[in-house]
């Protein structure tokens, strides 16, 4: 159904989908109010990011 | 005196009626994403669960992610089929999207296997969190 080559998507982009889908889910599972979840939903996401992000550079002395 | 031996009665068949109950919901939600909180009323959550859960297998299988099978030759093949099969249905949605098979030779298919594990344990998380609401546990 999807084509061969499927999708092409950058480590970025792939990290941002899946710290989106991942954060939301834990936002709707864990908090109930929309404000408080809306405010969960960002904050995971970040952190999300941040840490990816962090990773990546703490990596980069051993990546040559 | 009669009346209260009566409820003391009761009060254990309830118990374990709701905790059958619970447990269907839990199955259902497994089986289905949403489908326990959806039983259960919380609309919301039953959507989230449901898009989440099924972006994540579109994208993983779209991205030729490794969907493991039951014959896997180590322990981390027999980890990702479970990871895999926590989609419940889905799992054969991510078989049937995925028509070429996987190719983890590119960073992007190393991805979709993640993506694809994920949306197994978050189902799983959901369908526990289903389960314990049914229960009557805060949710």
């Amino acid at each position: 159904m999807i084509g061969g080559a499927g999708f092409k998507l950058s480590h970025l982009q792939a990290m941002l989908l899946f710290a989106l889908f991942v954060s939301m889910a834990f936002g709707f599972l864990s908090r109930r109010q929309p404000v408080e979840r809306f405010k969960y939903i960002v904050w995971s996401l970040l952190l999300f990011l941040l840490v990816g992000v962090g990773i990546g550079w703490a990596m980069y002395p051993f990546s040559r | 005196m009669m009346t209260e031996e009566t409820t003391a009665q009761a009060a254990p068949q309830q118990y374990s009626q709701r905790e059958k109950i619970a447990f269907i919901i839990g199955i259902a939600g497994w089986l289905l994403p949403g489908l326990g909180h959806a039983l259960l009323k919380m609309w919301g959550r039953a959507v989230a669960c449901f898009l989440l859960v099924g972006l994540l297998v579109f994208f993983g299988a779209g991205m030729r992610g490794n969907l493991f099978s039951s014959n896997g030759n180590d322990a981390f093949d027999s980890l990702g089929y479970l990871a895999d099969l926590g989609t419940g249905t889905f799992y054969l949605l991510a078989r049937t999207l995925e028509k070429s098979g996987p190719d983890v030779s590119h960073a992007g298919g190393d991805y979709g296997t993640r993506f694809l594990a994920t949306a197994g344990v978050l189902n799983l998380l959901a369908a526990l969190h289903a389960y314990e609401a049914a229960r009557g546990r805060k949710a």
